[in-house]
């Protein structure tokens, strides 16, 4: 063999070992990707460099609490974004008594609906977010969501039969299942996009791996799975109750840009339009014990512009433990529901 | 050509293998000394969206092909195939008296009353009313499941039949606060075997379509072993000293889903269940 | 500072998003209240509601079976309650409001023990019927 032979194998034998000799999974490109056009750009501080996986993510792992008594809207005739310490403690008080379930008073029409002593409930709903905001929305600047877009006949039809539907919930003489929420069905639950707190069972495990973020929401014992290797989103032709998810990093920020949801009503978030609604979420590590989730929705079908709420997720004890929420193997309650609705109809109680 | 290398030198530094003579595609059961990639901690890296490929979904045991429930509907769609017994030894060791729930079991597996709370529980598979199928079963459920293995106290084992998820948490201590489909999942890990020790399932599970149950003093302990880089070896080790005469264990492999882009995708089955487990107590139209 | 009345009612339901929970109201009969005492037979952890079976002493000494309605058990579960901690022979007493439908069934607006300490509250006293297990 000539010297250029002998040369060119041993190139060839070096990089065939390097790469050959068992290395772990490299971390899918965290690409640097030019900046996505994202409405608002957040005040978010910047994560500290130490929290980061050993793969040089982000960390973003562990359990989380998203529980607050602040409204996703800036409650009417409430000026003011944030407020001072005197002002917070007050507002804060407010919805604490507003929330408790602890009160008789208002008659036994209002006091059947708080069904169960607080103790059942999230004690940390009690309390407004640290930044004292009066509204989870803080986009646009009044804290409340924009105004709707007039619907057309085929999506306003929609509307008025699950209004009609809810309305016969309500009334205790639900006529089908489909009459019932899905929730209430079991079918989703805190696990659809975008995350809002409620009054108990706030918690949301972050799990990160090389190349995904995957998000398990303990209501309903769901996982969301979100790829960072820049694969294209799945063919429209393949919707998901929860959408489908893809993430990368632009700095120390997570953006999920979330699309694919299943026509069906009740999937997207306060009845957007599959075609042109998209949730941009961002997480992005506070400090040791605080992440900021924060949304974009954007719908022009449905909101006359687009619109961010920002809410802290906290871990304040670090041994919170999540457990499971199975729901629809024990729904006892959805039976109780139709077999009430049947007995009064029986009894010529239909309204 | 003068910078072409010889295939001769190729072959001699490994770029391109021949098979030797007298070797034959890999035996069964087999697999050759295997080093699995690692994490930062050390630890195999069992990432990745895996599936089993036996049909102990039907039956744990040995199974002819069989028409499956309604026949008169539906046809070879809902026939089952034969298979082979995945459980060492052949046969799953119950005690003589819990043989006839067994059979009981079978013979109600697809039927539904859901009248009563009392009785909610009594007649029907798990998987026919959609409920979170338990472990070992969720693991040999003809479907993928994705394993999340990062830095963080646990492993999240994500399944794509009912979107059932479990959390494995590792070294931990606690016992179960109280049962789970999806059980109370301690992990820890044996060289280079991750050791999943379940207990806390709800009684209310079966392990497969033929009936096969446990009881609540029901305890697993599973081994997942890398063995390639497209298959992990799953063991599981199952007893009760209610149901079985001594614990018994089942094995087989589980195979990396390669095709690009592949992912976990929902089987949500609870909107396929609803009007057979809740039907009876809709509105009917009046004649 | 006030909170508008709308407000008010919805954050007292709720404080829930859109989709919410569902209203109590549906099942249970707010013209019917109900005060029970009697004694716990099994208590089930479940979600999306715990259910305690109660055997009630009536007027006339019968007892009748209720199932009570209770929230979800996750939240007590993080309070280090277990599965043995509310014991069968516990008595309690059960301010609530029954099925619309007339069956023996009620959600448990308060549950108490006799001595009027609110069941799943939490107590150190020795002398409780639940045992608190500490999670690690």
């Amino acid at each position: 063999m000539n010297y250029r032979l002998l040369i060119s194998i041993g190139v060839l034998t070096a990089v065939s070992l390097s790469t050959a000799a068992g290395q772990s999974q490299k971390p899918a490109a965290a690409a640097d990707t030019a900046p996505k056009k994202v409405a608002p750009k957040a005040a978010a501080p910047a994560a500290k460099k130490t929290f980061r996986t050993p793969w040089g993510d982000p960390d973003l792992q562990g359990v989380w609490n998203d529980a607050t008594s602040t409204p996703l809207q800036r409650p009417n005739g409430q000026g003011k974004d944030v407020l001072t310490d005197e002002e917070a403690a007050d507002f804060q008080e407010s919805l604490a008594f507003d929330l408790t379930r602890d009160r008789r008073d208002g008659g036994a029409d209002i006091d059947v609906n708080r069904a169960y002593n607080d103790h059942w409930m999230d004690s940390r709903r009690l309390k407004i977010t640290s930044d004292k905001r009066t509204s989870l929305v803080v986009d646009p600047p009044d804290g409340r969501i924009p105004p709707r877009v007039p619907l057309p006949p085929d999506r306003d039809k929609i509307r008025v039969e699950r209004a009609a539907a809810n309305d016969r919930f309500n009334a205790g003489l639900p006529q089908a299942v489909t009459d019932f929420s899905l929730p209430v069905r079991c079918i989703i639950r805190t696990d659809s996009p975008p995350y809002l707190p409620t009054i108990y069972n706030n918690d949301f495990t972050i799990y990160q791996s090389p190349g995904y973020v995957v998000i398990q929401p303990e209501m309903i014992h769901s996982a969301r799975i979100i790829p960072l290797d820049g694969r294209p989103h799945l063919n429209k032709n393949l919707p998901q109750w929860l959408g489908d998810s893809r993430g990368h990093w632009e700095g120390d920020m997570l953006v999920i840009e979330t699309t694919n949801f299943k026509n069906y009503p009740g999937v997207i978030f306060q009845g957007g339009n599959r075609e042109t609604y998209k949730i941009t979420e961002r997480f992005i590590r506070v400090d040791a014990t605080s992440i900021n989730y924060e949304f974009t929705i954007s719908d022009p079908a449905t909101w006359t512009k687009p619109w961010t709420a920002r809410i802290p997720w906290n871990r304040i004890d670090p041994d919170e433990q999540m457990y499971e929420y199975a729901c629809h193997e024990d729904n006892y309650d959805l039976v109780h529901f139709l077999t009430g609705a049947r007995d009064r109809e029986r009894r010529g109680e239909a309204k | 050509m003068r910078n072409r290398i010889p295939f001769a030198a190729l072959v001699l530094l490994g770029f391109v293998w021949l098979p030797a003579a007298g070797q034959q595609v890999p035996a069964n059961g087999q697999f050759p000394p295997y080093r699995p990639p690692r994490m930062a901690d050390g630890h195999p890296d069992l990432n990745g969206l895996w599936q089993a490929f036996v049909t102990a979904n039907v039956d744990l045991q040995d199974h002819e092909a069989q028409p499956g429930p309604h026949p008169e509907i539906m046809g070879a769609y809902g026939g089952e195939p034969a298979g082979q017994s995945i459980v060492e030894g052949g046969e799953i060791p119950y005690r003589p008296e819990a043989l006839a729930k067994k059979r009981q079991n079978f013979e109600n597996r697809a039927k539904v009353d859901v009248s009563s709370d009392k009785t909610w529980h009594n007649l029907g598979d798990p998987e026919f009313k959609c409920y979170m199928p338990g472990v070992p079963r969720a693991t040999y459920m003809p479907f993928p499941f994705r394993i999340v293995q990062g830095s963080g106290p646990f492993i999240l084992m994500a399944y794509e039949f009912t979107t059932a998820t479990r959390t494995i948490r590792m070294n931990f201590k606690a016992e179960y606060p109280t049962p789970a489909w999806m059980g109370w999942n301690r992990g820890r890990w044996e060289g280079d075997t991750l050791v999943v020790d379940v207990t806390g399932q709800r009684e209310e599970s079966w392990l497969d379509r033929a009936g096969d149950y446990h009881g609540d003093e029901f305890h697993v302990v599973e081994r997942y072993t890398l063995v390639s880089p497209y298959h992990m070896m799953y063991e599981a080790t199952i007893d009760d000293p209610k149901v079985y005469t001594r614990p018994w264990k089942i094995s087989f492999p589980l195979y990396r889903r390669m095709e690009k882009n592949v992912q976990l995708l929902e089987f949500k089955c609870v909107p396929f269940t609803e009007q057979l487990l809740f039907g009876n107590y809709e509105r009917k139209a009046s004649k | 500072m006030k909170i508008t009345a709308a407000l008010v009612l919805i954050l007292a339901v709720g404080g829930m998003p859109a989709w919410a929970h569902h209203a109590f109201a549906a099942e249970f009969d707010s013209k019917k209240p109900i005060k029970l005492r009697g004694t716990v037979t099994k208590m089930e952890w479940i979600n999306p509601h715990a259910w305690i079976h109660v055997d009630a002493k009536k007027a006339d000494g019968s007892t009748e079976e209720w199932m009570i309605e209770a929230g979800t058990p996750n939240t007590l579960l993080r309070r280090g309650f277990t599965r043995d901690s509310l014991k069968p022979g516990t008595e309690v007493i059960v301010d609530g409001y029954q099925s619309k439908d007339g069956s023996l069934r009620a959600n448990g607006r308060d549950i108490t023990l006799p001595n009027g300490q609110t069941l799943f509250l939490g107590s150190s006293s020795p002398d409780a019927p639940y045992n608190l297990d500490k999670k690690q």
